[in-house]
Formats: C-alpha cells, structure tokens, sequence
C-alpha cells in the first residue's frame, strides 16, 4: 500500500501538472504546480523513511506489492510487482530523499520560467520512473522503467529548446541510450528464452540460474551491461552525458549525477548472482570502469566548463562504481553510489546557485574569488569537494577507500594503481575547480543576486549529509546491511590504513598542484600544444564518431537508396513496361490489313492444328 | 440480429454511400450521413467484440450459396484476427470521417465509405472467390483517390501501385480457380470455402507454386521488401485519410493473408517458404530504416517506417510461435494506432504549412505546443517507447525471434533502435530550430483536431500500460490456431 503510493502519486502529479499545462501553456501559476509537484515527493520521502526505519529497527527484510498482471503471454508472466529488498531500500531512500530536496530547490531555481509546469510534470514523471526502475521485480518492468528515465532524459535536456545545443544534446542522450538499450533487451529476451519458463521475477531467475551454461551467461552478462554502459555513461557510450548539460542545473543534479545515471550499477548488482558466476565479465566490467574513471579524469581536467567539469567527474565516478562492482566488490560499488548521489548533487547545486547569482556565466575562469560573495555557497561546495576528492570524514572518502581497497584485495594491482592515479586527477581537477571559483583573483565589481530560501535550504541539508553519511560504512555497516553477493577477500586491517594514508597523500598532491596553479591567477588552459589541444577538445571523441558512425550511416542511407530503388528495382520495373510496351508494337505490326497475311496465319494455325491433333490420335 | 451483424457491417457504408449517391444528397448530409453511418458500424463492431466468445472458433458465420453452379457462396465469419482488424476500422473511421470534416469533394467522401465496406468484406469472406472480389473491390477507391484527389506524380504513382497489386492479385486468382476446379475433381461438387480448399494436398511442385500465387500478392501489398516501390510514390501522392487506411488497414492486409490463406492452406509449403521470407523480413527492417533516414519527404520517411513495422509484423507471423504471433497480433493494432496518429499529424502540418517536405519546416513547438506534445507522443509510439502499445509488441516478437534463433533475435532487436535514428534527427528540424517561412503562421491544434486525436493517444496508453486487458483472450485462441498449424505440418 505503501509502496504503491510512493510509486504512483508522482505519476498522478505528473499527469495532473502536465494536463493542466497542456490546457493552458500560458498561464502563470507557479504555486499551483509545485505544490502539485512537492507533495508527492516529499510523501514519498517520508514513506521511505518509514519503511527504511522497520528494515533498520524492525524484522522487515521484504515488501512486495503487485498492482496488477501486466501481461501473460505463454510461458511469460509479467505482474507490475514492486519490490523492496534491502538493495532496493537504500536505493529508494537516497531517490526519494535526494529527490524531493532537488524538487524543492527547482522550485526557487526555476521561477519565473515560462515552462515551469512542464518543467515539473517532467521532474515528476522522472521520479516516478526511477522508482518503478528501483521497485521492480522482474528485468522487464525494469527495463521499461529503465528506458522512461532515458525519455525524461531527454525531454529535459531539451527543455531549453530554443538554445541551440539543447535538441542536439537531447537526441543525443535518446540515441545512445537506446543504442544500449536495445542491446540490454536482448539480454532480458535471450534470459527469458533460457529460464523464463519457472517465472520471470529476480528471485525466480536466482534460483534457476544454474540452468544457464557459462557461455551463454557470459553473453546475457554482456549484453545487460552494454545497456549500462549506455545509461551509466561508460566507454564507449559516455558521450551523451557530458553534452546533457544543457538542461537546467537540477536536471543534471538528479537525474544525470545523483540517480538515473546510477542505474547501471544498480542493475549490475541487482543481478549480483548472474555476474558473480562470470567473472570474466566483472573483469571486463572492471576494465571500462577504470579506463572511463580516468579518461573521464582527464579531460575534466582541461575543461572550463563548471558544469562540464562536474559531467565528467560523474563519468569518472561510475566508472569506480563499476570497477567495484566488476570485481564483485558490490557493497562498496552501491556505497559510492549512495554517497556519490549526496555530494555530486551538492556539487551541482552548488553550481546552479553560482550560475543563477552570476547571470549564467559557466566559465570557471570567469568566477574567481566568490569566497568573499557567499559564504554559505563556499562552505557547502568545500564540503562537497573534499567529499569527492576523499579527504575524511567526508563521505566520498568512506566509499572511495572502499572500492580501492577491494581492487588490491582482489589481486587487481594494475587496476588498483590506474585507480589511485585516477584519485590523484579528481583531486586536482575538483580542486582546479575550486580554487578558481572561490580563490583566484576575482573579476572586478558584481553584485551576486540572492539566493531564496528554497535553495539555500536544500544546500544545507545536502552539506550535513555529505559530511556525515560516509559513517554509515564504518566497520562494514552498509555492507553487510546490503547482504550482496560480494566476493570474499578480507584486507588486513594494517594494510587499509596504510592504504588510506597513501591515498590522503595522493589527494593532497592533487590538491596542492590545484593551488599552486589556480589559486592565485586562474589561467583558462591554452591551446597552445597539440596535447593541450586534444585534451581541451576532449580527444575529438565527438569528431570521431562523427565521421566513423554517423557521417557513414547517411551516406549508406542515401546510397542503398539510389541503388537498389532506383537502379536495380526502379530498372527491373521499367525494362517489365518497356518489354511488354515492345511486345505490343509486335503483335501489331502483324495486324497489317493484308489479306494474304491472314491467309497465312491461317494456314499456320491450321496445320499447327492438324499436327496436333494428329499426335493425339497417334497418326504420327 | 447475430446472423445478419457482420453482412450489416460489411454493407452498411456501401449501401449508405449508394443511397446518399442516388439521392443526390448536399456535402452536409453527406457528411453527417457519413458520420452517423461509421457511428453505427463501430457501434456494431463493439458488439461483435463484446459478443465474441474466445474458443478458438469461426464466429457468426453466414454461409449462402450465390453462384451455386459453382460452388461461390457469400460466407463471412469472425475469429481473433480478423475481430482485432475489424476493431481497427472500427476505431479509426469515425476519427477519419472527423478529419475530413472540410472535405468538400463528395466523390472522396463515397470513396472512403466504398474503401471501408471493401476492406471490412476482406477481413470476414470466408469464400476465396468473395475474400478476392473485396480485395479488388478496395482497390477501386484507393486508385480513384490517389489518381483523382492525389498530390504530386498520381497519375504515374496510381499506375504503379496498379500495376503491382494487379499482378499479385491475377496469380492469386489463378491458384484459387486452380484449387476450387481441383476441389471439383475430386470431391465431385465445387467449393471455395477456405476449409475445403484447405482439405486438397497437392504433389509439392504444385502447391510451390500454388503458394506462390497467394503470398506474391499478400508480400506486394505488406509490402516485403523488394515488392515495394509502389509504396514511397503512393503514400506521397495519396491525400491523408488514404494514406492512414493504407498504412494502418490496408497493408495489415497482406499479413491477414497469409494468416487465413497460408497457413491454413499451405502448412508444409509454408514452412518451405518461411526461411526466405523470414530474411526479407529482417532486410526490409533494415533496408527500410536506411531508406527512412534519407527522406526529406516527411511521407516518405513514415511509409518506410511503416514498411520496417510491417516486416517486423511478418517476421512474427512466421516465426509461429506463441510469443511471436501474439506479439504480431498485437503489433497490427498498435502501429494502426500509431501509424495513423502520424499521419493524421502531418495532414494537419500540411494543412497548416503547405508542405511535407522536412527542409522547409522548422520551429513549430514555439508556435504551437499542443502540436508539438501530440507529434512527439505520436512519434515515440512509433519508436516503440515502453507505455505505449508498440513497445509490448516488438517485446513480444523479440522474444519470439530469439525463442527460434539466436541470430534471428539479434536481427530482430534491432527495431527497438531503427526508428530512434530518423524519427529524432526529423523531431529536431521540424519542430524545433529556426522557424521558416510555411511555418510563419502556424495555429495550435483546434478542440476538434484534440477530439479526433486523443483517442488514438488514450489507446495507445492503455495498450501500453495494461496490454494483458487487451491480449487476455489471445493466449487460449492462438494456441489452439498454432495447435492446428502445427497438426497439419506434422
């Protein structure tokens, strides 16, 4: 009943916000609609609290609620079932919770823009389809929550639609997903053909997954992946994320750094007892984990771009939540997703807020030396950069320590020193960013607008979170509340605090470099080298699949379409026409009012005649 | 009442539309004729539905000798299939007779109720020598509204499509004079009726070709990939209202086909001939999404996404199981709806703008945002998005195709991202970007334009959203219709 409630009272508000938009685009009724938009995800936060507190306090370990069958076709029996296992409890906590301060935080970002309802029929659809993602039962109801994300994704990144870069982004993010997502459907598909039969739920799948040959487990592994590549940003499929920045600031803060873009790992844990018999592709999991955390790294680290920056440090990040996961680490991969979510949408936040105060200005090097300006936006935005940098108690740095102390416990040591590296690069790159907002000579006279309530609030409370939240996994906490499959390789307790010491050592580098460069006089990086050049134009990754996939797609498209239309089936057409066109003349000329012509067509056909029947009889 | 309901649906528009001819009747009653005329049809059909039992059985059915000599008799009859088609005219004739609202040339409007009696006839006859006379009988105001009230190159592009449909329904002709003369031999007495002509066996060559006979014209009219170059011209030239009956009705058509003719007639040839048309299939999806993505013609591009859905239909239909046939089954009424709330959405932007071509549209969504909501929508029920009707469709045969092979499965996948990668590119020019002169005064959809369209949406919604209130009877009823499939293979 719960549960219920939390899953379709956004939908409700959505459709209510959206059709009262619809009926007038026009009208001005800010209140209206974010009451509508709020109520429900703030309930919503409320009832998870609830039901997270009789999982923590109380017996609970499982809630289910069916709604109703949605379809049965054969062997295939697929109920809208909601599910609250203690993977998907903290999930729903950290949406709902995170989600309803977003909302909240929209509703004094957004004012005053004329698609405001729209706006939040959007956010509200999105939460609902997070939840019905999180709360599923089986892979197909998740994978259509799965894929209704990817179309708020998209509808939201083209909200400003009449800004140039918005509809390209936006049809971007659709594209890639889907690219990914057709590819996850064949895993769901091929699934289902394999161990379909005894039910489709998750716990039905457990349970007979020692059915399913090693090979063919491999395979359905990948595929599910390749779809997480393309929702969780990943190698080769990373491309939409960062150009999804041209939504409004809340959008990316929720849906692509706290939760939609998570849903990746999420998956891959969900399905902790398919991956955890296929090591071979948690390795490779792993792998693109790590090669994306520190691409993603480096290219954050020439960008001027604030929000840019924060795009790739997302990317960055998932990439460990999935080498944590890739390795059978799923605790700590699902621990960095939770703390990732806090700090990352403070950071966004934060960065909205900058960007409201100075009219829209983006370009880092452009802010300098709002220390002075705001000390509130100061405060919360160190808090959250030492989170992600992984400086203690902050949050990042409880998860972060995890996943690396998981690689080398593993044996994994090429990843776990490619990883450090990577730690070294977000330090110095969060901390770039850092300095040269807050630190380096400021840009003359401005006047910052202020900031209202309901944005300063969620701010706040997102600090005291990122600050305090990475306890949780002290000791193993959060693990061991999650119950995963994780793979059973105890660290010596001496070697995880020398690990973390080295690693504090590796961030302050970072940091240090950051400050020699940036905090005094914010240079924006030169182009003056070829490597600063394909650095600051991100590798030319864009170009290349330009002209490798899209450019060749239209030029196949075009030309199949000259071939075989025109030429061979168009031809083939005509020669038919022109043939009988032929034939016609023919047979007229025959006709040519000569008597003696008739005269003989008539002898033919007589003794044509009289052969035959001659042969019948059997004269000849 | 029960005997006489499908001869009353089938003749009801036809008799209307004579009766309105012979009378000489003004555009206004003519058009509330019309109206009340498809109100009643469609009143009619949801009681047939409601009245339809799902055992698996021919329902209805009206069987009377007509031309006894030969054995023709008029015999209609009801089962899964043909109700789920009839439901679609059912559905979205009122919606087109509302659109046609300012339609001021009356020989369009009798048209369109001669098309709706032709196709209704196709979907029930029984008598292969009936199913044929409808099938061209529907011809008819199909070649009388693109030749007379088409755009562009009609004539050329009626002729084509002439051509083509002529040649595939003369060799469907032959074999049907060819299987009741041999039902004659044998039997002593003439039949047409498909159960009889489904007892005949022929020695294999003849069946091959027997079978060609059928299928080329069922593949002409889907149309198969390689069979389709009347399509693009046609649906360019066609006016809106055409162009949705063909997309939406009249290719489901050949599917239809070879549901009824090929695979209660044909069972072991059938399975000779699946593997070919299995992979034309699979290439038309391709072929037919490249083709798509180089259209500037906003028609064009949607008469080839339509070619992709339909060979996705005909791939299910012949990978025969249950996943696959209730996916296609399904599939037929989905992209009806989706089919034709696109079209009728570019009728509407042609209304408006004078043109389809992509190039010179732009900027809509400022102008009008209520167009621009339902273009989208329309369009992403196209793409098969999840919560709409044709996601649970191409699921469904996804499933099928990998339920058969690997390969197949894979092949067939590929339909979930087929129409992602013109339907976007086509979304961002016309909708959004610069605004252009044909979209310089570009009014927001009317009430009445919302009225005809939100039916369409609401559909696809609930199809989406509750697809097992709407697919609860096609397990039973196509397990028993694969039962009989398979029986008679074995």
């Amino acid at each position: 009943m719960l549960l219920d409630l939390i899953l379709l009272a956004p939908f409700a508000a959505a459709l209510v916000g959206g059709l009262l938009y619809l009926y007038d685009p026009q009208a001005r009724r800010e209140k209206i609609y974010s009451i509508i938009a709020l109520t429900p995800v703030l309930l919503g936060a409320v009832l998870s609290l609830v039901i997270g507190w009789s999982f923590i306090f109380g017996e609970t370990t499982h809630i289910e609620s069916t709604l109703f069958e949605w379809l049965h076709v054969g062997d295939l029996r697929i109920a809208l079932t909601l599910s609250v296992d203690r993977l998907s409890m903290v999930m729903l906590f950290f949406v709902t919770f995170v989600g309803a301060l977003i909302h909240i935080y929209s509703a004094g970002y957004m004012s005053g823009d004329s698609g405001y309802g729209k706006f939040f029929a959007y956010l509200n659809l999105f939460m609902a389809s997070m939840l019905l993602l999180i709360l599923a039962d089986n892979p197909v109801i998740m994978f259509i929550g799965w894929e209704l994300v990817g179309l708020c994704s998209y509808l939201l990144i083209g909200f400003y639609y009449r800004e140039e870069a918005a509809i390209p982004a936006a049809n971007k993010a659709f594209i890639v997903n889907r690219i990914g997502d057709f590819v996850f459907i064949m895993g769901v598909a091929l699934l289902f053909v394999t161990v379909g039969v005894n039910g489709f739920g998750f716990t039905a799948i457990e349970a007979s997954i020692t059915k399913i040959d090693t090979a063919m487990l491999s395979l359905i592994g990948l595929l599910l992946f390749v779809g997480a590549m393309g929702k969780s940003a990943q190698i080769p499929l990373y491309v939409w994320l960062p150009d999804a920045m041209a939504g409004p600031t809340p959008v990316s803060a929720l849906i692509h750094a706290a939760t939609m873009v998570t849903a990746g790992v999420y998956m891959v844990a969900r399905f902790d007892f398919l991956y955890s018999r296929i090591p071979g592709v948690g390795e490779f999991i792993a792998v693109i984990g790590i090669a994306s955390a520190l691409l993603a790294a480096v290219i954050a680290s020439y960008q001027s771009d604030i929000k840019k920056i924060l795009a790739y440090s997302t990317v960055s990040q998932l990439g460990y939540m999935f080498a944590a996961v890739g390795v059978g680490a799923y605790s700590a991969g699902l621990f960095h997703v939770f703390t990732h979510a806090f700090f990352k949408a403070l950071l966004f936040l934060g960065a909205g807020a900058i960007i409201i105060a100075l009219s829209h200005e983006q370009n880092i090097f452009r802010m300098g030396g709002l220390r002075k300006d705001s000390r509130l936006l100061y405060y919360t935005m160190l808090i959250a950069t030492f989170s992600i940098a992984g400086i203690p108690p902050f949050a990042g740095f409880f998860s972060k320590d995890a996943i690396l102390v998981s690689l080398l416990s593993t044996g994994h040591y090429t990843l776990w020193s490619l990883a450090t590296f990577g730690v070294f690069l977000t330090s110095y790159y969060m901390f770039r960013l850092f300095f040269a907002v807050f630190h380096a000579r400021s840009y003359g006279f401005r006047v910052l607008k202020p900031l209202p309530l309901t944005m300063t609030v969620p701010l706040v409370v997102l600090a005291v979170g990122t600050a305090t939240l990475g306890l949780l996994g002290v000791g193993g906490t959060f693990g061991n509340f999650l119950g995963l499959a994780d793979i059973h390789a105890e660290a010596d307790h001496t070697i995880e605090y020398l690990l973390a010491i080295f690693n504090l050592f590796v961030v302050a580098a970072g940091a240090g470099l950051a400050y020699r460069l940036f905090a005094q006089e914010a240079e924006p990086p030169n182009e003056e080298s070829r490597v600063r050049r394909l650095l600051v134009h991100k590798f030319y990754i864009d170009e290349i699949y330009g002209y490798v996939f899209v450019k060749p797609l239209y030029f196949i498209a075009s030309f199949t379409g000259n071939l075989i239309d025109h030429k061979v089936l168009g031809r083939m057409i005509l020669l038919g026409v022109e043939g009988y066109r032929r034939a016609g003349e023919g047979f007229g000329k025959l006709q040519n009012g000569r008597v003696r012509f008739y005269t003989l067509y008539m002898l033919v056909g007589i003794s044509y005649i009289s052969y035959y029947l001659l042969s019948i009889l059997g004269g000849i | 009442m029960g005997q006489h309901l499908l001869s009353m649906i089938v003749f009801l528009p036809l008799f209307g539309a004579l009766v309105m001819a012979l009378g000489r009747s003004g555009l206004r009653l003519l058009r509330t004729g019309t109206l009340a005329i498809s109100a009643v049809t469609t009143l009619l059909s949801f009681t047939l539905a409601f009245l339809f039992t799902a055992d698996g059985s021919m329902q209805f059915v009206r069987k009377v000798p007509w031309i006894s000599n030969y054995g023709i008799t008029y015999y209609l009859g009801v089962d899964l299939i043909s109700l789920v088609l009839l439901l679609v005219i059912a559905v979205l004739m009122p919606l087109l007779y509302l659109y046609m609202h300012e339609e001021k040339r009356k020989g369009f409007w009798y048209s369109m109720l001669l098309l709706q009696s032709g196709v209704s006839g196709v979907i029930l006859s029984l008598d292969a020598i009936l199913f044929y006379l409808f099938w061209e009988m529907m011809l008819l105001p199909v070649f009388l509204m693109i030749g007379r009230y088409g755009a562009g190159e009609r004539s050329y592009n009626v002729m084509q499509l002439l051509l083509m449909t002529l040649l595939g329904s003369l060799t469907m002709l032959y074999a049907i004079l060819y299987m009741g003369y041999r039902f004659y031999s044998i039997s002593g007495h003439w039949s047409y009726a498909v159960e009889d002509l489904a007892k005949l066996r022929f020695e294999s060559e003849t069946d091959i070709l027997l079978a060609a006979g059928f299928l080329l014209a069922f593949v002409i009219k889907i149309p198969l990939v390689g069979f389709h170059t009347w399509m693009a011209p046609a649906y360019g030239s066609a006016p809106t209202p055409a162009v949705v009956i063909l997309s939406a009705v009249m290719a489901k058509l050949g599917v239809y086909g070879i549901w009824r003719f090929g695979f209660s007639l044909f069972g072991d040839t059938l399975t000779l001939y699946a593997p070919g048309i299995i992979a034309l299939s699979l290439f038309g999806l391709l072929y037919y999404t490249l083709r798509a993505i180089s259209q500037d013609g906003l028609r064009e591009m949607f008469a080839f996404a339509s070619g992709a859905h339909l060979s996705m239909i005909t791939l299910g239909l012949l990978l025969a199981n249950i996943y696959a046939w209730s996916g296609s089954l399904y599939f037929i009424a989905t992209h009806a709806f989706s089919s034709a709330g696109m079209f009728l959405m570019l009728g509407l932007l042609y209304r408006r703008s004078g043109t389809f071509a992509i190039s010179e549209l732009g900027g809509i969504a400022q102008r009008a945002p209520k167009f621009a909501f339902f273009f989208i929508f329309f369009a992403l029920s196209v793409a098969g998005l999840p919560g709409t009707g044709g996601f649970v469709s191409e699921l469904l045969i996804i499933i099928g195709a990998f339920k058969s092979n690997l390969w197949i499965g894979v092949f067939a996948a590929m339909s979930m991202v087929a129409a992602v990668l013109y339907l976007f590119t086509m979304s961002r020019k016309v909708l959004f970007g610069e605004s252009s002169e044909a979209t310089e005064r570009f009014d927001d959809l009317s009430p009445l334009e919302t009225t005809i369209l939100v039916p369409l949406v609401l559909l696809l919604l609930a199809m989406g959203i509750f697809p097992s209130l709407f697919m609860s009877i096609f397990d039973t009823q196509l397990s028993i219709m694969l039962d009989a499939f398979r029986e008679g293979v074995a």
